[in-house]
């Protein structure tokens, strides 16, 4: 029997934007998800949290143009603990279009910039997550 | 690609592994005939002993839980959480922000986990009960629930606890009065908490309370104590620690604790029929009552109890023949 989908929303690293990732929890909420806000936390945090909540989704916030370097951490963490392609990887923040390509290689499964859409967010997830 | 293989969830969950616990969760969460399942698998029952904290949102019970957990574990113990906010009624989703406030708690020995209360038939103390029967089968000494202090069916939950926390803070004085009587009822320790920004007045207040509740003292012989906390700090937290073990010790002598545990069962009992029959009533009978009969209740909802009897008498003669 399939639950809810349970995702993990975090900020790598502290800056100080809360709204993106506040409105998009809100979002997927609404859209029937559970939500666990792990706010700011590292790497080894967002990872050990993934797992204790048996998440199906990490989405990571990230506005301090570090996006790269805290994936690349993340995803290293997930292969560390032979738990790549375990979960779905979301990036979203304040992140040039240029660097999606190369955020996706790292391995996070979508990217969203500035404008981006819940709902198109929400239809991700559900279209993605193996249930 | 995360398995669902129970056997193999279950041997890994013997040898301590995390992720298998954290996925077996999920899967009795999901499921409530899983958990059956899952515990013939065990056979040497543990108890762990279950704290239960509640009391109105922001009051700071998940900052408290963050001090608290990190003191027990650097005693030796090992600590299961559950942290329950609720589902939305509209959506079915949730927002759980209580691990936000539990940082200091990624640690071997700690195991944290944010549930939704999942609002439908039972959820809520249902799987609450199977969690805390799996952190025991995982080898923790102490489960720690954290609900919102709200409604009914919080109550409920907390009729799993050894121990129940009933956490208040300074700017809450009018409501002390409203809530007295709850207090006095499933307070085993009333916790102050912010004792940074005052609070003095509530404890002597909440003192004046239980000073009153000669009846309620009679029963168990315990008097509640009021302990004044500041979770941020840590103040207060080694005499709130030792204020539990008190509480310990005083149901474990006095016979209630044993007492305790055996209503837990019981409802829990009661709980697994309730769930099995209503079950299959809304299976195998519900679905063969006839439009009509539905129509029956809309045109005149006096009728609603004449369907109701005869949904239970179908059920019933459905168990003669089966016993024939
Ligand atoms: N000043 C002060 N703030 C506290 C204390 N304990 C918790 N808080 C704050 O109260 C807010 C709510 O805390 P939280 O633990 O989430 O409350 P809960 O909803 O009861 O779980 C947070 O901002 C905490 O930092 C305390 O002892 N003193
Ligand atoms: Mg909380």
């Amino acid at each position: 029997m399939a639950g809810p989908i349970r995702v993990l929303m975090s900020k790598p690293g502290i800056d100080g934007h809360w709204r993106g990732i506040v409105v998009v929890s809100r979002g997927l909420r609404d859209a029937g998800m559970e939500v666990i806000f792990g706010g700011f936390q590292t790497c080894e945090q967002i990872v050990e949290t993934a797992i204790e909540e048996d998440v199906d989704m990490i989405g990571l916030s990230i506005h301090s143009g570090a996006h790269i370097g805290y994936t690349k951490r993340v995803v290293d963490l997930l292969k560390e603990k032979g738990l790549n392609g375990h979960f779905l990887l979301l990036v979203g923040g304040a992140i040039p279009s240029k660097d999606f390509e190369v955020l996706k290689e790292i391995g996070a499964a979508n990217v969203y910039g500035p404008g981006s859409l819940i709902k198109d967010i929400v239809a991700f997830i559900k279209e993605h997550v193996k249930k | 690609m995360r398995t669902d293989n129970l056997e193999e969830l279950i041997a890994k969950f013997k040898q301590k592994d995390r992720r298998a616990l954290a996925r077996l969760i999920s899967l009795i969460e999901n499921d409530p005939e899983l958990a059956g399942k899952v515990f013939k698998h065990f056979n040497k029952p543990n108890d762990a002993y279950i704290i239960g904290i509640t009391g109105p949102p922001g009051v700071g019970k998940s900052t408290l839980i963050n001090q608290l957990a990190q003191k027990l574990a650097e005693e030796g113990k090992r600590i299961g959480i559950i942290s329950i906010d609720p589902s939305s009624p509209f959506s079915g989703g949730a927002f759980l922000g209580d691990r936000i406030r539990m940082s200091g708690l990624q640690q071997d020995k700690i195991f944290m986990r944010s549930m939704a209360s999942r609002g439908a038939v039972g959820g809520l103390s249902r799987a609450t009960f199977d969690i805390c029967l799996l952190y025991e089968a995982f080898g923790m000494d102490i489960v720690i629930v954290e609900t919102v202090g709200a409604g009914q069916s919080e109550v409920e939950v907390l009729h799993l606890a050894d121990t129940i926390l009933v956490i208040n803070v300074p700017g809450l004085g009018d409501s002390i009065q409203c809530q007295k009587a709850g207090i006095i009822e499933i307070g085993d320790i009333l916790v102050v908490n912010k004792k940074d920004l005052g609070g003095e007045e509530i404890a002597v207040q909440l003192d004046l309370i239980l000073d009153d509740a000669v009846m309620y003292i009679g029963q168990t012989g315990w008097r509640p104590p009021v302990v004044q906390t500041n979770s941020i700090s840590g103040e207060g937290i080694d005499e709130l620690i030792e204020e539990i073990w008190n509480h310990k010790e005083h149901i474990e002598l006095a016979g209630i604790l044993e007492q305790k545990r055996q209503k837990r069962l019981k409802d829990k009992l009661i709980a697994l029929i309730q769930f099995k029959i209503l079950n299959y009533v809304m299976q195998h009978i519900y679905p063969t009552i006839e439009k009509t009969k539905l129509n029956n209740i809309y045109e005149n909802k006096y009728n609603v109890y004449d369907v109701a009897q005869s949904i239970y008498n179908d059920f019933f003669s459905q168990l003669k023949g089966r016993e024939s």
